[in-house]
């Protein structure tokens, strides 16, 4: 028994590393996305917010002031001429630049640009008082100081660390959508199930094999990011191996059953796929895979956390940067919990060989 | 071993839209090539389907090799072959591994290298599946049903979508299972193959065998065992006026006339005199002995492909 599955086991893998191009994509995907935004956001406060500046005709010492002032509130400024400026501006490439008007300035955001020109308005302005402060000689408004820590206190971390966790449930979704049910659907689609049917195999070693075959793929990618992280950014895990080993084991439970279930709604793999990508992308953009959703509206946040993808990072997350315990999350737990239990239910109710 | 290797009885299955099987009745001797003749949809598959226990039956008996289904399904699953009309395997799947794979799956299975001689696929042994001919892909099925040496074997439309070379030498391969002593269930659309092939057959029309026997007895019942076949340039004329003058039924068919006759020496001196002094623009004329397509026609009223 033991080696019919393991038989199985192995020639699953055979394919699959024969597959090179679906291989290479599953494992650089995150490694790409990884390094990418890891190198990109290394700053920790993410990169500078850019402002067009527009030349006037003769520069005044107020202008200076406004520079100076903008560099220090960290702005990244792009002095440009009125005709520069205004070709940037009409191709859509500008968010927010600050022009020169009768005594003062005005500033023009583009209004498709919001989320990076409505702060940039706010920091020019800030700019704006510590250089007005200065011309009139009174006394420099004073800042409050600012401290970067991660929640869990443990060590100062940067957004890839917070990316890597983020990354590691992307993978165990796509695995359990795609590779998961997408095969099975095609494969009864095209009929290997029922060649399999009349041999004596019984069809569980099959569905067996193939799933351990996954589950080593998929630690096999977490394997390799986290080595990525550890060498290009020095993360690490914070917290004990035996709860990120007890967290990553219920999430590939939740998203592989997640998969068989879906696998279990569809006759083709047009339908899968559709039927997939409306489970993927909401949850790969609401979950908080690649940013928190602090800013969203309550009542999304409060839809996600009951989602399986959403509780499963913040445990996750919790875990492997801040160290925390388990104790804490029982409730993200067993969400992820449910999830895992009533898809396979559904999987083992809708599942069919023909 | 003087059971029979498959008896079924007043076996039927219904589809949401359409009664696919309607009760059909067949008895398969030990070491018999039996085909299953009929056009498509006429519920070859199915009845197979249900055989090979990938279907399960509404109403009706199947005794496999003296076992049924419920009782000793993995008993016959050990001891039949089983070519499914379309066989799908990985893609990147080399000949000899996909044939080591389903040994594994039989308590005894031949060598590999004896079924890749069977089927000469030996220069292809390496070869990925999907890098493979219609041909050579069905020779693959072909050895995967063989793979546990089985007594009973199953194919299902074998030579559909071959070019004539490959399906000789797909015959080929079956006359060897025969002469191994094995019993083959096969089914076709093509009459020649089921002539070429089978002891025995049973034609099938709208899920009910319609006639059975040994090719020979089939075409022998029928009462006219010859044909007078008139053909044109291009498609044949509506033939009515001609079979009135004549005062003999005539059918066409694309670009020819059929006569089926008795007596071809009597009629055909007749028919030629009609036809001239009809002013029939007819190319040739040819007399053949009836086919199990006659049967077919006489039996249902229409062309086997039709």
């Amino acid at each position: 028994m033991l080696m019919m599955i393991w038989r199985q086991f192995v020639m699953e893998w055979k394919l699959y590393l024969r597959d090179k191009g679906a291989m290479f994509w599953t494992f650089a995907f995150p490694v790409v996305m990884l390094l990418g935004f890891g190198i990109i956001f290394r700053g920790g406060g993410g990169p500078k917010l850019t402002v067009v500046y527009v030349q006037p005709a003769a520069q005044g010492t107020r202008d200076a002031a406004l520079l100076k002032a903008m560099d220090e509130v960290q702005l990244k400024v792009l002095p440009l001429t009125p005709a520069e400026a205004e070709a940037r501006w009409s191709h859509g490439e500008t968010a927010a630049e600050v022009l020169p008007e009768g005594e003062g300035y005005r500033i023009r955001l583009n209004s498709y640009l919001m989320a990076q020109g409505g702060p940039t308005a706010g920091l020019v302005n800030q700019a704006w008082l510590l250089a007005q402060a200065r011309l009139n000689g009174s006394p420099e408004p004073r800042r409050i100081p600012v401290s970067v820590e991660s929640p869990g206190g443990k060590k100062a971390s940067n957004y890839a660390a917070f990316l890597l966790p983020g990354l590691l449930g992307l993978n165990l979704l796509s695995i359990g959508l795609f590779s998961v049910g997408m095969v099975n659907v095609s494969y009864r689609e095209k009929g290997k199930f029922r060649r399999l049917a009349v041999t004596p195999l019984p069809k569980w070693i099959f569905l067996l094999g193939q799933v351990l075959q996954r589950l080593t793929i998929s630690l096999a990618q977490a394997v390799v990011l986290l080595v990525v992280g550890w060498l290009a950014f020095g993360i690490r895990n914070q917290g004990s191996y035996l709860d990120l080993v007890v967290v990553m084991t219920l999430g590939t439970a939740c998203f592989m059953s997640f998969g068989f279930a879906l696998s279990g709604f569809a006759e083709t793999s047009e339908t899968y796929a559709a039927i997939a990508n409306l489970f993927f992308f909401p949850l790969m953009l609401l979950s908080g895979v690649y940013f928190t959703l602090d800013s969203a509206p309550h009542w999304l946040q409060r839809s996600v956390a009951f989602l399986p993808l959403s509780p499963f990072l913040s445990t996750l997350r919790a875990v492997f940067n801040d160290g925390a315990g388990l104790a804490g999350h029982g409730m993200g737990l067993l969400v992820v919990g449910a999830w895992a239990l009533g898809a396979f239910l559904i999987a083992v109710r809708r599942f069919r060989w023909n | 071993m003087s059971e029979s290797a498959l008896r079924i009885h007043g076996l039927r299955k219904a589809f949401p839209k359409v009664v696919a099987v309607a009760g059909v009745d067949l008895e398969v001797a030990r070491g018999e090539v039996f085909g299953l003749l009929g056009p498509n949809g006429a519920g070859k598959t199915t009845t197979l389907e249900m055989i090979e226990g990938l279907t399960v039956p509404d109403a009706g008996e199947i005794e496999v090799l003296g076992r049924t289904w419920a009782r000793e399904g993995k008993e016959i699953r050990a001891r039949i072959g089983v070519q499914l009309q379309s066989t799908s395997l990985f893609n990147k799947i080399t000949v000899r591994e996909a044939l080591d794979l389903y040994g594994t799956y039989y308590p005894k299975a031949r060598t590999t290298a004896d079924l890749l001689e069977l089927v000469q696929l030996n220069d292809k042994a390496d070869a990925y599946h999907v890098t493979l001919s219609g041909g050579q892909q069905q020779r693959l099925a072909l050895a995967l049903a063989l793979v546990n040496d089985p007594e009973l074997v199953f194919l299902d439309e074998p030579t559909t979508g071959l070019d004539p070379q490959a399906r000789r030498s797909l015959w080929d391969v079956v006359r060897r299972m025969k002469a191994e002593g094995r019993t083959v269930l096969l089914t076709t659309h093509y009459m020649e193959e089921a002539e070429a092939l089978c002891d025995r057959l049973a034609i099938m029309d709208h899920g009910q065998v319609i006639a059975a026997g040994t090719p020979a007895s089939l075409i022998a019942q029928l009462a006219i065992p010859s044909v007078v076949e008139l053909t044109f340039n291009g498609d044949a004329p509506d033939p009515a006026a001609f079979a009135a003058r004549l005062g003999e039924p005539v059918e066409r068919r694309a670009d020819l006339w059929e006569v089926p006759t008795r007596d071809p020496k009597a009629l055909l001196p007749r028919l030629l005199e009609t036809a001239e002094a009809a002013g029939v623009p007819y190319q040739q004329v040819h007399v053949r002995r009836a086919t199990l397509e006659d049967v077919f026609l006489h039996q249902t009223g229409r062309s086997l492909r039709d």
